[in-house]
């Protein structure tokens, strides 16, 4: 369970929203919907603890993000991340592999790296470059990267971002179906998506309100007329 | 990935360290025939173990040092054009020691050795503070030891605009690389040794390093912490190599490349065989370079790159 108390949104300086509340429970599928620039992504990366927050206001299973170890955090949260860092070329199943770091430090399972590549019907592309993927390709190998760290939270910045139409759809299945263990949160913007696959909505509004709860409580008409008003 | 390559490899590149440590043993301004080697008495006995003996493990340490510290720097920025002397110690260690010969020139060579050493340490841990803000920022980082090493360059202009006419030789030997100081090598050893174990223990997070800082975090590994043992590492190693033989341009650059082109992108493959190789690679330089024309002997950064350009040229062709 991650857990919000008194959160702040802050980016560059400037404040876009205060006191969110919100627990993320297992179970539950999130899904993220808010304008550009309004800090969805910082959120991300604060709740991942990748960036550190100004008070103390994630919590995970009750404990501060600040008293997790970096290693223990990777154990607990699995997060993809929007853009892609410039890196070094490995093949894609040592990529995938490296997903197993949080749990296995010392040895590879490379057995368990096909078949998180065989899950996500990517195996023909086990020993190919990952620097000579396509954009589609490279995003469902960081997707399997996730996946291989084996946590109970996952976290997802614009997953569907590259991905064709068919994949997009078999990737929200599959996200819906671990979602009953794991808990997700995904950052999207395709409001259909959210709507038909999502248990939980959690609203930034563009005048630094937030709406949690619910999908089918919070997506109702009025809610999605403040979503696109000024 | 086979995840067995590594022996093979590593045997491999040992076979070519210790044929070219034979045959850098028995060429030169005289050559010299194998049974010399091994016979006490014979009259080159002692040309092999006295002269060439202490230059060729110079090589190998140097070599090793360079291309292991190149790897480690080209992981930290992310960039292929990285070499070791992007850290700027090249150009601290060439200040203090061009001064030394300037100043005076009969110093002992341990003291010159050590006083570039600590030259290229002071300009490293400057580099480090202007670069560090709670974690090294790496952009910056390559940015300023550009920047760095563009004063150091002046500096180096001005020390050799001053010289004596009778003092410019040693010094643009030492400038374009000399392994001749052939003097002191334990500690170095253990220093190469020591960096190549830490490193090789932390092979799998080098791994996930070189996808990126955010991928290292969110992975579980401390890549804060991480990137100061590298720099630390790729510092010392730097620095043990220019204290020793001035600055040798491409091997820090270019071996590393030779050996992922060969050998594929992991740290545990990586670390041995960037040692192996970049110390053979320097050793077959060296050779070169004081037996084309000898009895002249030419600096040994000529050769690295007559080996190095075209080696690496049809490698960087040849693979995918």
């Amino acid at each position: 369970m991650i857990e919000l108390r008194d959160f702040s949104i802050a980016r560059d300086g400037k404040q876009f929203f205060t006191g969110l509340n919100v627990r993320f429970d297992s179970g539950q599928f999130w899904g993220v919907l808010g304008r550009n620039g309004l800090g969805k992504t910082t959120l991300l990366n604060q709740i991942t603890g990748l960036l550190p927050t100004k008070t103390q206001a994630v919590f995970v299973n009750d404990v501060p993000m600040e008293a997790i170890g970096i290693r223990q955090r990777a154990q607990l949260i699995s997060y993809l991340l929007q853009i892609q860092e410039p890196c070094l070329d490995f093949t894609v199943l040592q990529a995938v592999a490296m997903g197993q770091f949080a749990w296995q430090p010392r040895q590879t399972d490379w057995q368990q790296a096909h078949q998180w590549l065989n899950q996500l019907n990517i195996h023909h592309l086990a020993d190919r470059s990952l620097l000579q993927l396509s954009g589609g390709e490279r995003r469902k190998v960081e997707l399997a990267t996730c996946l291989a760290q084996n946590s109970p939270h996952l976290v997802l910045d614009e997953p569907l971002n590259h991905l064709d139409m068919v994949y997009q759809k078999f990737l929200l299945e599959r996200l819906k179906r671990w979602s009953e263990q794991q808990s997700v949160i995904m950052v999207c913007h395709d409001l259909a998506a959210i709507q038909s696959h999502c248990t939980h909505v959690l609203l930034l509004l563009a005048d630094g309100c937030y709406l949690a709860g619910e999908s089918a409580t919070i997506l109702n008409d009025k809610n999605l007329q403040r979503l696109f008003d000024d | 990935m086979k995840p067995n390559n590594l022996l093979p490899w590593s045997a491999f590149w040992s076979v070519v360290v210790l044929l070219l440590l034979l045959i850098s043993l028995n060429v030169g301004t005289l050559d010299t025939n194998w049974q010399a080697m091994w016979e006490p008495d014979h009259a080159h006995h002692d040309i092999i173990w006295q002269l060439r003996w202490p230059r060729a493990l110079n090589a190998l340490l140097v070599g090793a040092c360079l291309s292991l510290a190149g790897l480690l720097i080209q992981n930290m920025v992310k960039n292929p054009l990285a070499d070791p002397y992007l850290l700027g110690v090249s150009g601290g260690a060439a200040t203090v020691q061009l001064s030394l010969i300037l100043l005076a020139s009969s110093l002992p060579i341990i003291i010159q050795i050590l006083a570039g050493f600590a030259g290229s340490l002071l300009a490293a841990l400057l580099l480090l503070k202007l670069s560090y803000f709670g974690h090294i920022r790496t952009a910056k980082l390559t940015l300023n030891g550009v920047v760095l090493a563009f004063g150091f360059a002046a500096i180096i202009s001005l020390l050799l605009a001053m010289a004596p006419p009778e003092q410019m030789k040693s010094m643009m030997f030492w400038l374009m690389g000399d392994l001749s100081f052939a003097q002191h090598q334990a500690w170095q050893f253990i220093v190469l040794l020591f960096a190549a174990a830490i490193l090789y223990s932390k092979h799998r997070p080098l791994d996930i390093l070189a996808r990126g800082e955010w991928f290292a975090i969110k992975s579980g590994v401390d890549a804060a912490k991480l990137n100061l043992w590298v720099f630390g590492l790729a510092a010392l190693l730097t620095s043990v190599a220019v204290a020793q033989a001035g600055t040798i341009a491409f091997v820090g650059l270019v071996v590393p490349h030779m050996v992922r082109l060969l050998a594929g992108n992991t740290h545990r493959l990586l670390i041995p065989l960037s040692l192996l190789a970049g110390g053979a690679f320097l050793l077959a330089a060296d050779t070169l370079s004081r037996t084309v024309l000898s009895p002249l002997q030419l600096p040994v950064g000529i050769f690295t790159a007559v080996i190095g350009v075209p080696v690496f040229l049809i490698l960087n062709r040849k693979t995918p």
